[in-house]
């Protein structure tokens, strides 16, 4: 009882030691936190219970890329339950807390990788969906097996391959996502996820989380995205939007105006002719969602959106640079891949074709901006890092750009969390989150960076040293023993890499504070001349 | 066994002359360790006595055949031996049993018994829940001779996708309609007898016959208690009974309620270890059911993930006597060998479902103990653990006091590739091999 009554009142002197020294956002989960903080004296059984099981898990002394923009160096995240409970410096961890030492490390969110191959969560044995992701199989394979007559690749009839909701269209479809029933935790393509740093995925409509070695609340969220068609070769098809979404918004206003009235005997607007996908695309419970690359195109979509006050998500939106302003005051979302190269249309004098600042001149505008690889499968053939497993490296082309690190960064991770309606579980390092970060050994931007941790929901799901696949490259330098009597300087950091890593950090401390263009300019100039470094002592 | 003992038995087992006695060099009981120069006494069928250097009553003949190894008959529990393959259409039949399959006067079964093999379990093609499988001895004029168990065990597919999840999710929900229904029936019949009672003393017992039709019953239900009492006057003159008698399940339901009542056990056939954790997603609230696991193996095949799990929960694993490579990788891992350190029961099946897999079964396994795999985990996985996933480990599967007697005698150990089938008692009787 003694040892209980201990549990009752450490969150309290927790929670006293952390105010002045934690970062701001602490406070604001700290009033959000559990109802179980607050609790009465007849809650507190269940209480005593509660922090009996409680799970706890730190990451320790890492340098802290909360991705809201704050930078906090040797801090200390501490999860409870698998959410951030606090992050800040000389944090009290209860008994039982597993730790995992950052020191030298950088710890950022994990990665949100946007429509990426169902093969991530389903396995080897699924099913690419089509136009999504590689083909480095023949599709329609059928394959049975010996003794289990079951078709291990089904296309025919969809038994395994989830059906491809996106394409649903404008009705967002009353489908449940079947990402919960395909999930295969034991993946390696999920491990491959892991170790580039990926924690949560887009599978079709629905945001999925990589969780390692267990099936349970995988997903996070499902259909926030409405799906639309906007091509200015298609004037119809632009006519019949227009239409429907002048019906909702009326009906929108109508009702409205009938709350207001609160007149019994008048009858509630009807619902009927209206398109469901536009009501709640302006009831602003989904997302509009385009495809969209040419300038008349996304101008259109901007203007659009501007006319009914919806935010626009563009894929694609090569040439958005050409109207960045006016996507900026449509606050728009786009979905880049910084990489992507397209040529200029000649019959146009003005300004068109892909270009390396088009993510750096939406940021400029105001427009949300996340990043994804053209092939969001995972590659076997052709060439590398163009995969969905090097989002980083595709980042790393918009900051090439012009981007800030800042802004690069919150691509992978927060923007694509809005996008996918989940910010308020991930995308950032904030208390009352989810727990999923990632410890890499030099900057995430970095092409020699590589993930050495990746912690999902509070624990540690990947070990770079313990997995196959990239524990021979560079492997971690050992920490001294503590019981060694001197250990010894010099065995320690044999290739400096340390110590480059440390002077690296201390040039980049202050950049992801700087959100003014001209903190912009001399992070461009920094990373540059990182770079440069950073290629010579791999060589 | 005290000798006096012994030999009242054997006094007694004389009498019906089908006594016989081998001697062995060794015998693999499976179920208590080697016997080395072990006796077998076998009458009607059953091994009466196993034992080292029993006494014998003078008189008994003898078959002394000291260079040979004696272990319990061979069980396949997962075949189509014999059978012509057919790609099934079969997704979910779960009253079917492939009866029409198995063809007594094929020739192989003569070959089956030649490798040793004395059980099979023969299961139901297709995808999804295709049946129950038969166990069957190889050797009859007819199904009926050959028969040895039905349903053996009911085949379930499960795969990590939501058609092949809600498949059996509709299932075992279709078999909460069905006893919610009988409850529902329960508690009229109930209440009917207590409104008879006053008229049961009169000597007219009634009771609401259900009808196997489920329309008609709910028609029943609806029309109210006038024509349920007509009805029910009516069945009570042709046929006064005073129990409870519920409907009849439908067919496709019925196997479902047998494996709540444990009549049934289930084969889980699963592909990769993710379709373990969906398929205790599945079954989270059947506490009831008794099921073990099957999957074949295959390169990439992951299951050493839930080899612990299945380890703590002591499961029952049918898989094949091989090693395969890590996925992404040429790391080649032994998986039953870490399924059966961590506790699993494991059954083998061969590679190749054909003779000529039969042929290679016990060598692949003898590979295995090799590469790490207990030798008596090898050995049961062969016998006993086979007859448990047909449900007949108490009659068949190990070399035990009145077990079946279906013996194989080897000339060296089994494990050993050049060791042969020197000749097989089937229930008693030597099927194979020239003893005299």
């Amino acid at each position: 009882m003694a040892r209980g009554r201990l549990w009752h009142t450490w969150p309290a002197l927790l929670a006293l030691a952390l105010f002045p020294v934690a970062h701001p956002a602490a406070q604001e989960g700290e009033g959000g936190g559990p109802p179980a903080e607050e609790g009465s004296d007849e809650d507190k059984d269940k209480k005593d219970d509660d922090e009996k099981d409680a799970k706890y898990f730190a990451i320790v002394g890492g340098d802290v890329y909360a991705g809201t923009g704050a930078v906090l160096r040797g801090a200390t995240v501490l999860a409870r339950n698998g959410k951030i409970q606090s992050i800040g410096y000389d944090l009290f961890l209860p008994e039982g807390t597993e730790t995992l030492d950052a020191q030298g490390l950088r710890v950022y969110p994990g990665l949100i990788a946007l429509a990426a191959s169902s093969r991530i969560t389903a396995g080897s044995l699924a099913a690419e969906v089509p136009g999504q992701g590689s083909e480095m199989e023949p599709e329609n394979e059928m394959r049975f097996d010996a003794l289990l007559p079951v078709p291990v690749r089904l296309t025919a009839d969809g038994a395994v391959l989830a059906p491809d909701l996106q394409s649903e269209g404008e009705g967002g479809g009353e489908q449940k996502s079947e990402v919960e029933d395909t999930f295969d935790p034991f993946s390696s393509y999920l491990v491959l996820a892991l170790a580039s740093g990926i924690t949560s995925v887009q599978q079709q409509s629905a945001a999925v989380k990589l969780k390692r070695y267990e099936i349970d609340d995988v997903l996070l969220g499902d259909k926030h995205l409405t799906t639309l068609t906007w091509s200015v070769n298609n004037p119809t098809g632009i006519a019949s939007l227009r239409t429907k979404f002048a019906q909702a918004a009326r009906y929108l206003r109508d009702l409205r105006a009938w709350r207001e009235r609160a007149a019994k005997d008048e009858k509630e607007p009807s619902k009927r002719g209206v398109d469901t996908g536009a009501l709640r695309i302006l009831s602003a419970e989904t997302l509009a969602y385009f495809r969209a690359s040419g300038r008349e195109d996304i101008l259109g979509i901007a203007r659009f959106a501007q006319e009914y006050g919806f935010r626009p998500v563009i894929e694609g939106c090569e040439e958005g640079w050409t109207v960045a302003d006016e996507l900026g005051r449509a606050g728009a979302y786009a979905i880049l891949v910084p990489r992507s190269r397209g040529p200029k249309d000649e019959h146009f004098l003005r300004p068109g074709g892909a270009s390396i600042e088009n993510a750096a001149i939406l940021h400029k505008s105001g427009v949300q901006v996340a990043v994804h690889p053209e092939n969001t499968g995972i590659d076997t053939i052709g060439i590398a890092g163009r995969d969905v497993l090097h989002i980083p490296i595709e980042a790393g082309f918009a900051v090439r750009g012009g981007l800030s690190d800042q802004a690069a960064l919150e691509a992978m991770t927060i923007v694509p969390a809005r996008v996918l309606g989940v910010d308020h579980r991930v995308g950032t390092l904030e208390v009352g989150k989810d727990c999923d970060a990632i410890l890499t050994d030099g900057d995430l931007l970095h092409y020699q960076t590589f993930v050495q941790y990746t912690v999902v929901d509070g624990k540690l799901v990947y070990d770079k040293e313990k997995e196959l696949y990239y524990a021979h490259i560079r492997p971690r330098p050992k920490k001294p023993v503590p019981e060694a009597a001197a250990p010894a300087p010099e065995e320690e950091k044999p290739e400096g890499e340390k110590a480059k890593d440390e002077a690296a950090d201390e040039e980049k401390k202050d950049e992801a504070k700087d959100e003014d263009e001209g903190g912009e300019k001399e992070e461009k100039k920094d990373e540059g001349e990182k770079k440069e470094e950073g290629g010579g002592g791999g060589r | 066994m005290t000798p006096t003992l012994l030999s009242l038995l054997l006094l007694s087992g004389s009498g019906t002359g089908d006594l016989v006695a081998i001697r062995v060099k060794r015998a693999e009981t499976v179920a208590q360790g080697p016997i080395e120069h072990a006796l077998i006494l076998v009458e009607d069928g059953k091994i009466i006595e196993i034992g080292e250097d029993l006494p014998l009553e003078r008189g008994i003949p003898v078959i002394e055949r000291p260079d040979w190894v004696a272990t319990p008959g061979l069980v396949d529990c997962h075949t189509r031996v014999g059978a012509e393959r057919v790609v099934a259409s079969r997704t979910f039949d779960p009253q079917a049993v492939p009866e029409l399959d198995i063809d007594p006067a094929a020739d192989a079964w003569a070959e089956v018994l030649e490798l040793g093999v004395t059980t099979l379990g023969f299961y139901p093609e297709g995808s999804g829940i295709p049946g129950q499988a038969i166990a069957l001895r190889p050797r009859g004029d007819t199904l009926a001779e050959m028969r040895v168990a039905q349903p053996a065990y009911l085949k379930i597919n499960l795969q990590a996708n939501a058609s092949s999840k809600n498949m059996l999710r509709e299932a075992f929900k279709k078999a909460d309609e069905y006893e919610e229904k009988v409850a529902k029936e329960r508690e009229k019949w109930e209440k009917e007898q207590e409104k008879k009672k006053p008229k049961a003393k009169a000597g007219a017992k009634k009771e609401e016959e259900p009808k196997p039709d489920e329309k008609k019953e709910e028609e029943k239900k609806e029309g109210g208690g006038t024509a349920v009492q007509q009805e029910g006057e009516k069945k009570a003159d042709e046929k006064a009974a005073d129990v409870f008698v519920p409907s009849p399940p439908d067919e496709r339901v019925r196997p479902f309620l047998d494996l709540r009542a444990k009549k049934l056990t289930a084969m889980m056939a699963l592909r990769k270890a993710a379709d373990y954790l969906h398929l205790l997603d599945v079954i989270e609230d059947e506490k009831e059911l008794q099921w073990f696991v099957f999957f074949p193996l295959q390169d990439d095949i992951d299951f050493y993930e839930v080899a612990p799990k299945m380890g703590e929960k002591k499961l029952l694993v049918v898989t094949q006597p091989d090693t395969t490579l890590q996925p992404n990788s040429i790391r080649e891992r032994n998986i039953p060998a870490e399924l059966a350190h961590a506790g699993a029961k494991l059954a083998f099946v061969p590679r190749q479902d054909s003779l000529s897999g039969l042929e290679e079964w016990r060598t692949d396994v003898g590979r295995l103990i090799g590469q790490g795999l207990p030798r008596d985990a090898a050995l049961a996985g062969l016998t006993l653990e086979g007859a448990r996933a047909l449900g007949l480990q108490e009659t068949l599967g190990s070399l035990e006091k009145d077990k079946v007697a279906n013996i194989v005698f080897w000339s060296d150990d089994p494990f050993e590739p050049a060791a042969r089938v020197q000749a097989v008692m089937l229930e008693g009787e030597f099927v194979y091999g020239e003893v005299k």
